[in-house]
């Protein structure tokens, strides 16, 4: 009986090595430690440095993807609400701010959010060239302190 | 008795050289189906996906040689235990994930079926720790 289960055990270990030394040989081999989560390829992240200056320079059109509502109640000054929601009711509001080189900045709130990325593709599919998402945006935004303002659009 | 032991030694053992080779064939395709029950830490998803192939494909041979039988027997059976546990647990949590059980060919979702085919399995590999010799 004893026998049995260290041998068992034997043959389990044999078998992880067996694995990792074929994974090591093979040209499918894939990275022992798991690569991080990748919700968007790291272009089409912006990083808060950069976005707060486009900000500063007036430049870039700051696009808050939450909900109407989350928008009302407070958003990155100047920004404009266009949830990913209600893209399609509340996109003619914005496209008149837009050209299709224009920098666009789609921010939503909390890192896993993924609003803005839906945000950011639905306009890259419209042809928007430029548009990058702002991780976490209205949290980090706040704790730089950086302005903020509530209700309707600018 | 011998005929019957013979045959399902090949089965079980057969089902799992199967079952390992269709994932080393696609590792990072298994992977993802681990990552989709999400029971493990995420660091760890492609340790498990780079191993467990062949901690299946190695018993399974044995067995269909007859070498090891029991022990082989045995390291089947405890995987078996776990499969059952993170299928029931899957779908205890409402997930619909493909099952992964042999690689991403077949592409199996996961349901009581499945929990059924472990089972079945199961019962295999406890008939040869108990019947086998060595």
């Amino acid at each position: 009986m004893w026998r049995m289960v260290q041998r068992a055990v034997v043959l389990t270990l044999a078998g992880a090595v067996l694995g990792l030394v074929a994974n090591a040989v093979s040209p499918r081999g894939i990275p022992y430690r798991t690569p991080p989560k990748v919700v968007a390829p790291p272009g089409d992240y912006i990083p808060f440095a950069e976005a707060r200056q486009l900000w500063e320079e007036g430049v870039a059109v700051f696009l808050d993807a939450r909900s109407h509502a989350d928008y009302m109640a407070g958003h990155i000054a100047n920004a404009f609400s266009l949830p990913t929601d209600e893209f399609e009711a509340r996109y003619p509001e914005v496209a008149g701010m837009l050209a299709p080189d224009s920098p666009i900045v789609a921010y939503c709130d909390g890192a896993d959010c993924d609003l803005s990325h839906h945000l950011a593709k639905r306009l890259r599919d419209l042809g928007f060239r430029d548009v990058r998402i702002l991780k976490n945006g209205w949290t980090e935004w706040r704790k730089a302190a950086l302005a903020t303002s509530t209700g309707a659009q600018p | 008795m011998k005929w019957l032991n013979l045959v399902l030694r090949w089965l079980l053992g057969g089902f799992f050289v199967y079952a390992g080779v269709a994932k080393i064939i696609d590792p990072a395709g298994f992977a993802k189906n681990i990552a989709n029950y999400q029971m493990l830490p995420h660091d760890y998803v492609n340790l498990l996906a780079i191993t467990l192939p062949w901690i299946e494909v190695v018993p399974g041979l044995l067995l269909m040689a007859g070498i090891w039988r029991r022990p082989s027997a045995l390291a089947i059976a405890g995987m078996l235990v776990v499969f059952i546990i993170a299928i029931g647990s899957a779908l205890s949590r409402g997930l619909n994930i493909n099952c992964g059980c042999t690689g991403t060919v077949g592409g199996a979702t996961i349901g009581l079926t499945k929990i059924a085919e472990n089972i079945g399995w199961f019962a295999m590999a406890i008939w040869l720790i108990w019947k086998e010799r060595d």
